[in-house]
């Protein structure tokens, strides 16, 4: 997918509500097809985003373009998107064929061709034989389809979904996300998809714009985010990690050198905007840290074991370093490998490619 | 000590059910049999006859306060369902507001004879309404029949009944997600729209009951129509009243309470029937139905 065309532009985009700025400083382009995913904590405005697209707020000040028009005061009824709601907001009064013909009908396409695109979608769905049940015949994960399909049927050119497996329970949830793959893939629809699961958001994501307080705080493919994560928030949001307050000594051509008050030592390969005697904070992810001094793990620190937690092929250790900072170390089970016991006096080793220093909080 | 579902609602239900049964089934009671009884000369006679119906159903004068009675609820009901429907919308969907929805039914604080004399002011001879029409030259003398006319019944019991039906509006609105409206709306309907294609027919149950319960309090109203209807505005209830305030006819107004409850039941029926035919009011299987 070279230069893939934009669908959704929004430029400083800016909604505030009474006295309450739910967001600023919007700048995002959703390309054509791509899963995008809007990923926050509660109250970050993802939902409003997200709404915001869908016509059903409007924008304080700023602009939104629909595949190259400008919507300002176009209602959702005559906007090219659709959404699939968190509660899915099925009609209760409809059977699951009526429900995801609704949109087709009041848009008065003649019948016989609502039940081809209908009964079309419903097989993608794989729910053809549910389509004479109400609503409160089926179960959740079926809802959450007919919700997909009573949204996708329209053609949408971009399909928006709010938190559509928060009221799903866990086994479903991958099941579903699995599922939502699949039907990305088989319609070819652009989604936009809001949530404050980070795994859904990696899984699904070609790319996941994290959101903080009503701005934007890194748009990226989901990997790059997890292992190069620009902000403190996107380090902690995005997965576990440890983090130590440290001082740049030394910034030179191979990477930069920070230090803790008590004296353990980070090289990152970063040399990028750093000023000696910055405060910074660092960050190393669990499964980064190993007892083993490999070939390219050259830093070190030493500690005392605390805790093992064993949870099948990994374990998570609990190490107390010298300056009393605990650390997570996750480390794969490997027959081969002494590892240490709770008690043992212990040295952790990391890499220089994965120390990423963050500007302090 | 564990009680069973069902012990557990017997226990709950209890005092409503004793208060039920002793200020209302067995005063229901009597009062049917009374209905059987017969009155000579300001005294009420043991008896079994079947008098007091037979001669309602005869008469022409139970028939036409009757109707005026049925007439006048419909309308009043329809009148006050309608402007409850866009209240009721605005404060479920829009301003999502208490304070608002309390503001509605203070009026309600106020004593329901006050607001009948307040009427009376307004629409008199000498009323607010006709001094404005005169003074606008709309009219060159005041006009008596704003006051004692079924007119000026309606319009006061619709003000003193929309309040209720607010509320019974509202309490079916807010059942209705507002985002069945967003669905909708994203779906292509205008906001009208979605009010006709996902809030009426889901609501219809609870519209129809309120205009069902708004017609049966104003059916039975006699307070309004005595005091503003005139001659022309008697309805079945002051005439029940009167059987038992001024005639002592209690057996007949017996009877005649049991017609009209009757006549609310058949009407009742009927709309429902209606509704269900027309699909306004959809019947589905409760989901508790199913679960079981």
């Amino acid at each position: 997918m070279t230069n893939p065309r934009t669908i959704i532009e929004i430029r400083d985009g800016k909604k505030v509500f009474g006295s309450f700025t739910a967001l600023t400083d919007i700048n995002l382009s959703i390309r054509q097809g791509e899963i995008l995913t809007l990923l926050g904590p509660s109250g970050c405005g993802k939902t409003t985003l997200m709404r915001l697209i869908a016509g059903f707020e409007t924008l304080t000040s700023g602009a939104i373009s629909i595949d190259g028009s400008d919507c300002a005061g176009t209602p959702p009824e005559r906007r090219p998107v659709n959404m699939v709601f968190q509660r899915y907001a099925l009609f209760p009064h409809l059977d699951v064929f009526e429900n995801v013909a609704f949109g087709l009908k009041v848009k008065g396409m003649p019948k016989a061709e609502v039940k081809e695109r209908v009964s079309r979608m419903l097989q993608i769905v794989q729910l053809d034989n549910f389509a004479n049940r109400y609503i409160d015949e089926i179960s959740g994960g079926q809802s959450q389809r007919v919700a997909l399909a009573r949204a996708l049927v329209n053609g949408p050119k971009v399909l928006l979904l709010d938190e559509p497996l928060a009221a799903l329970d866990l086994k479903i949830r991958q099941h579903m996300l699995a599922e939502m793959k699949r039907i990305h893939t088989e319609t070819g629809a652009t989604f936009v998809y809001v949530t404050h699961d980070q795994d859904e958001a990696m899984i699904l994501s070609d790319r996941v714009v994290l959101m903080e307080k009503g701005r934007i705080v890194q748009i990226d493919r989901p990997e790059d985010m997890y292992a190069r994560p620009k902000s403190l928030f996107a380090a902690k949001f995005l997965g576990e990690t440890n983090l130590f307050d440290a001082t740049v000594s030394a910034v030179n051509g191979i990477g930069t050198t920070a230090v803790t008050p008590a004296g353990i030592r980070f090289i990152g390969a970063e040399t990028a905007d750093r000023q000696p005697s910055e405060r910074i904070t660092v960050s190393i992810r669990p499964e980064s840290l190993s007892f083993q001094d490999g070939e390219a793990a050259t830093q070190s620190a030493e500690g005392t074991v605390e805790d093992v937690v064993f949870i099948g092929s990994r374990s998570f250790y609990t190490v107390r370093l010298d300056d009393q900072s605990p650390v997570r170390i996750q480390v794969q089970r490997n027959g081969r490998l002494a590892l240490p016991s709770i008690g043992d006096r212990t040295r952790v080793y990391w890499d220089s490619a994965n120390v990423v220093m963050l500007p302090h909080s | 000590m564990s009680l069973s579902r069902t012990r557990t609602g017997a226990l709950l239900a209890t005092p409503t059910i004793l208060y039920m049964l002793v200020f209302f089934v067995v005063p229901s009671l009597i009062l049917f049999a009374y209905s059987f009884w017969s009155s000579a000369s300001y005294r009420i006679v043991p008896d079994f006859q079947f008098e007091n119906y037979l001669g309602s159903l005869a008469s022409p004068v139970f028939w036409k306060v009757t109707f005026n009675a049925i007439r006048i609820g419909l309308f009043t009901a329809a009148m006050t369902l309608i402007l409850s429907i866009p209240v009721g919308y605005y404060l479920v969907y829009v301003s999502r507001s208490q304070t608002m929805l309390y503001l509605i039914l203070i009026t309600w604080f106020s004593s329901y004879l006050v607001r009948i004399y307040a009427w009376r002011t307004l629409l008199g001879t000498n009323g607010v309404l006709n001094t404005l029409l005169l003074q606008l030259g709309v009219i060159d003398h005041p006009v008596s029949a704003f006051l004692f006319s079924p007119f000026a019944v309606t319009i006061t019991l619709v003000h003193i009944y929309l309040p209720f039906c607010i509320l019974l509006v509202v309490s079916s609105l807010s059942e209705i997600k507002r985002d069945l409206v967003d669905a909708a709306r994203d779906l292509g309907t205008s906001s009208i729209g979605a009010f006709f294609k996902v809030i009426a027919p889901n609501a219809a149950n609870g519209l129809v009951g309120a205009f069902m319960l708004t017609f049966i309090l104003v059916a039975g109203d006699y307070v309004t129509p005595q005091m503003l209807g005139g001659s022309s505005g008697q309805t079945t209830g002051l005439l029940i009243a009167d059987q038992f305030r001024k005639t002592g006819n209690w057996p007949l107004g017996a009877a005649q309470a049991f017609l009209m409850f009757g006549v609310s039941i058949i009407l009742y029926v009927v709309i429902t029937a209606l509704g269900r035919a027309t699909g306004l009011i959809v019947k589905r299987r409760a989901k508790t139905e199913r679960e079981i």
